[in-house]
């Protein structure tokens, strides 16, 4: 774990080419018509960010204001189209709802292939995985294919295996909204102890009673463009005046 | 390619993961399960064989059975077939991971390649059978044989980093590849010897690799001649060209693909 981390963000655009024509047959007469085949989307406009050790940072942002995209920029899912990304730290499996796990295999299989896509080896791995399941939960159910879970057992996994493994900069996309209160609490107890450890978290979520008690900074999101970047209590004001 | 190598090696455990799951996954629902992979290339075999040896008869070399002549080509085949078939479609098929996580994306394309090598020798274990039964002996130059088995290999990833990377943006390829490997199935030979091939048209399939592999293969199991050097230079620089230039390309458009898969 690295002692210095950071996310840099200097003047960070990412387009997407909205795709119309997925197939030859339709894009070939667009292009004699001199038609485009799609077009250029800003899903993030000139984002400048300066996040470091130790904060928390709460992403505010109507539907489709570009927050997904941003932790998807961090994680290095996705390459920004112009600007500069700087991350020092290593990231944890970007948490969100129904991603990442295999349907087919069992909840078992399915921590041994998150943990190595991560990077861990066997061994590693199995040093951590009791802990994956105790905290998760799903102990009756670990032997049982994923697609029988439930979407709140589904995050439980997710939350728990993400957790687990070691990182500096946690990324989480809306992991509050499914789940009982007693596993939300537990999310944000072990959230609170990375806080202390001085981990970056980037948290996106619709609760601002909950971003407000968390998170240190507030960095608001509305079609792409960067509105506010500072204070989290003016942050969520911002967005109440929208 | 010193990348590639390297990347596999960091990603080892992954690999490992991603390999087993692709081979677990499959045939999961079915009765005879894992013997599939061994009986349909078998059950290709016999009806090809049934075909070429009662109605057309085609004469082979090295005083071998037809059957097994055409075992020994099949089998090469549907390893190099399968393997950029399954691999052009794997990039789709692992949407979630693409989407959620960085990780070198070539150890999805070599994992699925990796998982057909295990079909493979899992079904080579009848055509050995085959080879005892006829008690037919083996070539001097048998140490070659995983030598062309590996350039088939690197052939077909060159193939499938393209085609896959392609396959995101335009989903024609995957179904306008279901095409070309039969049209190309009967430019290679397989279910005939290239002898049978008038010389002057024989450059084409010097231009082939998979046509000079699979001949290569049969020699170096059936022995008796040499192997033809030109032709194997020739195989071997192509097939690492399209390695290379496949993964390149595939490396260019790899910060795309979560964007369109």
């Amino acid at each position: 774990m690295l002692s210095n981390m950071k996310i840099v963000f200097e003047n960070v655009t990412k387009k997407f080419f909205k795709q119309e024509d997925r197939t030859l047959k339709e894009l070939i007469p667009s292009l004699i018509k001199g038609m485009r085949a799609g077009e250029f989307i800003n899903a993030l406009k000139n984002i400048s960010l300066n996040i470091e050790k130790g904060d928390t940072v709460g992403v505010l942002g109507r539907n489709g204001a570009g927050k997904s995209t941003l932790l998807k920029v961090i994680a290095g899912v996705t390459q920004p189209t112009q600007g500069k990304v700087v991350i020092e730290g290593k990231i944890a499996p970007l948490i969100e709802l129904g991603a990442g796990f295999h349907p087919q295999l069992t909840g078992r299989e399915n921590i041994y292939l998150n943990g190595s896509i991560f990077g861990l080896s066997k061994k590693q791995i199995n040093e951590i995985f009791d802990e994956i399941v105790s905290f998760s939960e799903l102990e009756r159910f670990i032997d049982t294919p994923v697609k029988h879970y439930s979407s709140g057992m589904y995050m439980r996994l997710g939350f728990s295996v993400a957790v687990h493994t070691p990182f500096d900069i946690l990324l989480t996309d809306e992991i509050l909204a499914v789940g009982d209160a007693d596993f939300q609490e537990k999310c944000i107890n072990k959230m609170n102890l990375f806080k202390k450890q001085g981990k970056i978290i980037i948290f996106v979520s619709h609760a601002l009673e909950t971003v407000a008690a968390f998170c240190n900074k507030g960095l608001l999101l509305d079609k792409g463009n960067q509105i506010y970047y500072g204070g989290v209590d003016e942050a969520i004001n911002r967005y109440k005046n929208l | 390619m010193f990348r590639y190598f390297k990347n596999l090696y960091t990603y080892r455990y992954l690999l490992y993961n991603l390999t087993a799951r692709e081979i677990k996954s499959r045939y999961k629902q079915s009765v005879l399960g894992y013997f599939w992979v061994i009986l349909n290339p078998l059950f290709q075999m016999l009806v090809l064989a049934f075909v070429f040896s009662f109605f057309i008869r085609i004469p082979v070399e090295f005083n071998i059975p037809y059957s097994v002549f055409l075992y020994s080509g099949l089998l090469p085949w549907t390893l190099f077939a399968q393997s950029i078939m399954s691999a052009t479609n794997s990039l789709i098929e692992n949407e979630t991971l693409i989407k959620k996580v960085y990780f070198p994306r070539e150890i999805i394309i070599t994992s699925t390649v990796i998982a057909k090598i295990y079909d493979f020798i899992l079904a080579s274990t009848i055509f050995v059978g085959f080879l005892i039964y006829y008690k037919i002996s083996i070539g001097v130059i048998i140490f070659y044989y995983p030598l062309i088995i590996f350039i088939q290999v690197m052939f077909s990833l060159g193939l499938s980093f393209i085609l896959s990377a392609f396959n995101l943006f335009y989903r024609d390829v995957q179904y306008l590849l279901n095409t070309i490997i039969l049209l190309w199935f009967y430019f290679t030979p397989i279910i005939y010897p290239i002898e049978l091939i008038p010389d002057r048209y024989r450059f084409v399939f010097q231009l082939n690799p998979m046509s000079v592999l699979i001949n290569a293969q049969r020699r170096t199991i059936f022995g008796g001649a040499e192997l033809n050097y030109t032709s194997m230079i020739i195989a071997v620089l192509l097939s690492l060209f399209i390695f290379q230039v496949g993964y390149m390309i595939f490396k260019k458009l790899e910060g795309l693909f979560a964007d369109v898969v």
